[in-house]
């Protein structure tokens, strides 16, 4: 499918009060020259009019093919299907979630419909969070956790009204939670539509550019989040066969707990670089060119998910090297 | 001029394209509905035109958005759009409002024996005769499809986890009933004679439903979604898109289950996106998602006749006028063929 065809969709976040309005209605009226569509929910919040504003009921269901974590959003599929049929083209379309809902199904209904599929594509994952409450709201509840791990942009807003020492705690646990994500200060939600639009972040061309801080880990739990972040990194090269193995069994049966992976790896026998990236149990892979000259091979790996340190990550990970 | 299963069709037009309107609109073709020997066509952008022999058709401005869905009732055409609003459109193109949901779409409506319906996210309004207010059913879930049996006494409602059957008993108080399949239900249609209820689903499948005693059983197989279906006239067959052939299910007999379907192969192995019988005959018209159309005999594939030759663009629509004489096809692109089907010297 040609991608230049997909309509490109930002998936919003945040928990109510933290900001999206006030960003949905900049996307909405200012003169940027694009024509943008934004599928809001009915209990979300109020006072945003305009004709390509749809109103949705976040309904999530399981799709009946056996696998029990493959839930999608029907509502998105009914909407976005309908929007494909416009005689005008969009130049972007803006899902707004609830604060309370589970960035996962809406994520995944981009993998698992071929029409969404065909026609759209998911763009990235935009977590507006407040930078007075987040660290309360990551603590009383698991889906603003959630939403911070699924993110590719924390809109990190109202910053205005912390001090300096707090913004740095707060953003550290951002970055506990989700080494990727990219951080962005703003208050009032000021910030270029460049910046969280059309971003491209879930192609694999940009896991290439994730360069999280692979050796750091100083992991001192003092939050004791719910979900944390896991990176491997490794210079001798693995084994095709073992690593498919391996990870496929993990997502099979750990997909509910991992929520998102990325990785670059280096196969025995292979000059190409495979990259992959995930959420849940459903994955994207391909080879991706030869490794730069003069670069080292190596791979890496991370995982995003709850209860990752039972999972033997390392362990497996390291048994994925060729003999 | 049969097609040699063997060889692409040729690239010049059809003698439907040379005699009949081809018009290059630009705008996707929705869908469209047969009253009589006119055919209503839904646009992309808000319009409908209406197509009757002879005469040069107009777009009529609508809805803002998109015609999303549109039937008739009676003579009359309506619709439903992403702007709310649930309409009805005179043959003459005189529009009138039913009813504005504002933001919330009209995703589906349809009506029969004095009864109309549009459903809005969870729910089915339902105008019985002579009513000003609708009567409000309520779903668990957003509604995939609606359909009435041929008298208009029971309203099969497809959701997700099955389909909701609304009866209408004799004091005209409307009852409901479940049919339950795991997971989530599109399109739903009766069987012409009332027995079967078939859903497309979100799964590459269909679940079916035998009303008489609620046995059901899935017909799968397809490579993707399954959007057209339709019942050959007589009932013995049920057409459907959403595979490579025109996959034709016998529901004559015991019905379908543990039976093998025939398959209606086309040139190219381009996929099936809509199937529209032929009034009256044992034939069915099936557009491609490279936006050619045939014409073939269920139980003799070898006689199959191209209609319309390739556009790029996926087939959306084809609708026959009732005398069967003329057939309107429409694609994604917003390609229209509105011809006549019989020879001159045939007629």
């Amino acid at each position: 499918m040609d991608s230049n065809k997909q309509v490109p969709v930002t998936v919003l976040t945040g928990f109510l009060g933290a900001g999206k309005t006030t960003l949905l209605n900049r996307i909405l009226t200012e003169q940027h020259g694009k024509k943008y569509a934004v599928i809001v929910n009915e209990f979300g919040e109020q006072g945003i009019d305009n004709d390509l504003v749809v109103d949705a009921d976040e309904e999530v269901f399981e799709m009946n093919n056996g696998c029990i974590c493959c839930t999608v959003r029907g509502d998105l599929i009914r909407i976005l299907s309908g929007l494909m049929k416009r005689a005008d083209k969009l130049d972007a379309i803006i899902v707004e979630t609830t604060g309370l809902a589970d960035p996962a199904p809406v994520a995944q209904t981009f993998f698992v419909d071929q029409d969404v599929a065909d026609r759209t594509k998911l763009d990235a994952i935009v977590t507006v969070a407040d930078a007075v409450h987040l660290s309360s709201q990551l603590t009383d509840h698991h889906e603003a956790e959630e939403q911070i791990a699924f993110a590719d942009v924390v809109l990190l807003n109202k910053i205005d009204l912390v001090d300096e020492s707090g913004l740095e705690a707060v953003k550290e646990r951002i970055r506990k939670i989700n080494p990727f994500a990219k951080i962005i200060n703003t208050t009032k939600c000021g910030v270029s539509l460049n910046e969280i639009l059309n971003l491209d972040a879930f192609s694999l061309k940009r896991v290439l550019e994730v360069e999280p801080d692979f050796l750091e880990s100083d992991h001192d739990h003092e939050h004791d989040d719910d979900v944390t972040s896991l990176s491997f990194v490794s210079d001798s090269p693995l084994d095709m066969e073992k690593f498919q193995d391996w990870f496929s069994k993990l997502l099979q049966t750990k997909g509910q707990d991992i929520l998102r992976t990325k990785g670059i790896l280096d196969f025995t026998g292979e000059s190409d670089r495979y990259v992959f990236q995930g959420v849940h149990m459903l994955m994207d892979a391909s080879p991706m060119g030869k490794w730069p000259e003069g670069k080292v091979r190596s791979s890496r790996l991370v995982f995003i998910g709850r209860n990752l340190e039972n999972m033997n990550l390392k362990e497996g990970f390291e048994n994925c090297k060729s003999a | 001029m049969k097609a040699d299963l063997n060889k692409f069709p040729e690239l010049n037009k059809t003698k439907f394209e040379n005699r009949g309107k081809d018009l290059r609109l630009g705008i996707p073709v929705i869908n469209s509905v047969v009253i009589g020997n006119s055919i209503a066509v839904g646009f992309g952008d808000g319009t409908i035109r209406i197509f009757k022999a002879g005469q040069s058709s107009e777009p009529i401005k609508a809805h803002n958005g998109i015609v999303l869905c549109i039937s008739k009732d009676g003579d009359d055409i309506i619709t439903g759009g992403d702007d709310g609003r649930f309409l009805r459109i005179s043959l003459n193109g005189e529009i009138s409002e039913i009813a504005n949901f504002g933001s919330r779409w009209v995703d589906h409506v349809t009506a029969n024996n004095g009864s109309l319906v549009c459903t809005s996210g969870n729910n089915v309004y339902l105008w019985m005769a002579g009513r000003k207010e609708p009567k409000i059913l309520e779903h668990e879930s957003t509604i995939g499809g609606v359909a009435f049996d041929s008298k208009g006494r029971r309203l099969a409602v497809s959701r997700y986890g099955g389909v909701t059957l609304w009866k209408k008993d004799y004091s005209n108080k409307w009852k409901s009933s479940n049919l339950l399949w795991k997971g989530s239900h599109n399109k739903v249609i009766f069987s012409p004679d009332d027995r079967y209820l078939v859903t497309s689903m979100q799964e590459n499948q269909l679940h079916f439903w035998r009303l008489k005693d609620k046995t059901d059983s899935t017909m799968s197989g397809y490579g993707t979604k399954v959007k057209s279906f339709a019942f050959v006239h007589d009932t013995k067959f049920l057409v459907t898109s959403g595979s490579n052939d025109a996959v034709c299910w016998p529901f004559d007999g015991i019905g379908p289950e543990g039976r093998q379907p025939i398959c209606l192969p086309f040139v190219g192995n381009k996929l099936v996106t809509f199937v529209e019988p032929f009034p009256n005959e044992n034939a069915i018209f099936t557009g491609l998602s490279d936006g050619s159309v045939f014409l073939s005999e269920i139980e003799k594939s070898s006689n199959t006749i191209i209609i319309r030759s390739f556009t790029e663009s996926e087939v959306t629509t084809i609708s026959v006028t009732e005398d069967g004489s003329s057939i309107l096809i429409g694609d994604m692109a917003g390609n229209i063929l509105w011809t006549s089907i019989w020879d001159e010297e045939n007629k």
